[in-house]
């Protein structure tokens, strides 16, 4: 290594390409040189040709130990000074502002604020840019749009505000968080590791699967998790929904639009929204619907690669099965949480992830917003002001 | 070297859009062939992939060798259309 308490000097003059390469390599190896133009400077021409033997090339480096370098390589130089710029470069790994995990409403709210206050922002999503809202078909409930909006068109608005601020977007799944030196926090990524100050965790949530025989069997040749995207396969054709939350509700309300008759199979009781409550007693009484309450699903049977039923079992033990072409399963969300089972940041028992008030987790410059926050209140609505709230916690945290 | 890229969609499907985008990022063209505007072409998709479910992206080669994806999956997607 070169002893940086004593100076190199380079000798070069403004027209000399070998020269503005040489004085680079030293700027971005961020030793510091002094630099003697020969041509404004005959004193100095004068030192160097008698260092030189008479020898009158450009660059020439006088180092501190006195060796002296005439017209070096990149390489040459290196070696000389026993430093390697790609090493250094990866000793100095970037370092973002503020990456955020997730790129559903949550996040894409957050990076439109902390892009505006210039703070630089990368958004890493695994799937689908827009999350979960992506892949509801009409959101009835969020407000300004008084005939609803479609998930894709949120979602996609949400992306461009994002983007017209300056987020950058990658596709990328984070595997694990770690805190190092200097409250840095580093993320492993299925495309290498990334370094940021603070972090947003805004993950959210995936369907959950009911866990019965023929489940992953037919899994996407007749049993799904995502009517958006695959009830299209079942225009006039017979589905079974498993599940009585909103979600589920929801969602046999958009399969109708398909299929010629759904049956629904709820564990307990219904637990949806008035309104989702009276859309589907309407369904019923035109028969499109058929509510199968305190019904347990055990089992999805199929022959030659196709689901032809289920098999139930009501509140007094009886066991049936019903004719159906298709399985959708909603039976509640998980949260996307694994990646962090194993850092200092705190989950609750059922794996959300526990915040303070000013939504910061057990990490230092850490945040969490939306749906996969502890005590989130599963809405677009909440995880878009979640969003905002946590932009500008980071902002401060930031400001240190 | 790709001769095409064929995506099976539908208009709801956010997983067909992620890949339409991804594909528009890499500066590769496709064919798309939306279910929902012709839905007798869904046994096609089906028998492609063996399943029921969009987007299918099917990737055809120079030497006519076909690579059918399922779903959306760079895993799989960035190797196919490299
Ligand atoms: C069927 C259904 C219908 C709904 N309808 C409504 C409605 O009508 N109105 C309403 O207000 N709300 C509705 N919701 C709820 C709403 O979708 C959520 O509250 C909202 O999307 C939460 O936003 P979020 O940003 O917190 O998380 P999400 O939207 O879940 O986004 C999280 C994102 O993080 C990504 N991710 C996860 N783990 C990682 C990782 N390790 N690395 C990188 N990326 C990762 C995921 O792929 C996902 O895209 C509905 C939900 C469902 C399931």
């Amino acid at each position: 290594m070169i002893d940086k308490t004593k100076q190199i000097i380079v000798y070069g003059a403004d027209w000399c390409p070998d020269c503005h390469r040489s004085r680079g390599l030293l700027t971005d190896l961020n030793i510091s040189f002094v630099y003697i133009d020969i041509d404004k400077n005959q004193a100095a021409k004068k030192k160097m040709l008698d260092l030189t033997g008479g020898r009158n090339v450009i660059p020439t480096i006088i180092l501190p130990d006195g060796k002296i370098l005439q017209e070096p390589s990149n390489q040459e130089l290196e070696a000389a000074l026993g430093v390697n710029l790609k090493q250094t470069a990866q000793d100095k790994e970037y370092i973002y502002d503020v990456i955020m995990i997730g790129g559903g409403p949550a996040s894409l709210t957050a990076a439109i604020y902390t892009t505006r206050e210039r703070i630089e922002t990368l958004i890493l999503e695994k799937g689908v840019v827009g999350g979960m809202a992506a892949l509801t078909d009409v959101i009835d409930n969020y407000p300004g749009f008084e005939e609803g909006v479609t998930g894709l068109d949120l979602a996609d608005h949400l992306q461009k505000q994002a983007e017209r601020f300056g987020s950058k977007i990658d596709y990328n799944e984070v595997t694990s968080i770690t805190i190092e030196a200097g409250n840095i926090k580093r993320l492993k990524t299925t495309n290498g590791d990334l370094l940021a100050k603070a972090v947003l965790i805004a993950t959210g949530s995936d369907y959950k699967k009911v866990n019965i025989p023929g489940e992953s069997e037919y899994f996407a040749r007749g049993v799904h998790y995502c009517a958006t995207c695959d009830g299209a396969f079942y225009r006039d054709k017979k589905i079974a929904v498993i599940g009585g939350g909103n979600s589920a509700v929801q969602e046999a309300l958009f399969l109708t639009r398909f299929a010629s008759h759904i049956d629904l199979l709820v564990r307990s009781s219904i637990k949806a929204s008035d309104v989702l409550q009276e859309k589907i007693d309407e369904l019923v009484s035109e028969g499109k619907i058929t509510v199968h309450l305190q019904t347990k699903t055990l089992a999805i049977e199929g022959e030659n690669n196709e689901v032809k039923r289920v098999l139930i079992e009501d509140g007094s033990s009886n066991k049936s099965k019903l004719e159906v072409d298709g399985v959708f399963v909603f039976v509640g969300l998980e949260p996307n949480s694994k990646f962090l089972v194993d850092s200092i940041i705190e989950l609750d028992d059922i794996g959300f992830v526990k915040t303070n008030d000013n939504l910061e987790t057990a990490m230092s410059g850490v945040f969490a917003a939306g749906d996969i926050r502890s005590g989130a209140t599963m809405q677009i609505a909440s995880a878009i002001g979640e969003g905002a709230t946590a932009a500008l916690k980071i902002r401060h945290y930031l400001e240190g | 070297m790709l001769k095409s890229v064929t995506i099976f969609t539908t208009n709801t499907c956010a997983y067909c859009r992620m890949v339409k985008k991804y594909l528009s990022i890499k500066g590769v063209l496709y064919d798309e062939v939306n279910l929902d505007e012709n839905p007798h072409r869904r046994s096609e998709a089906q028998q492609l992939s063996g399943a029921l479910t969009v987007p299918i992206t099917v990737v055809t080669k120079i030497d006519d060798t076909k690579e059918v994806i399922v779903g959306y999956n760079l895993a799989r997607l960035a190797p196919a259309i490299a």
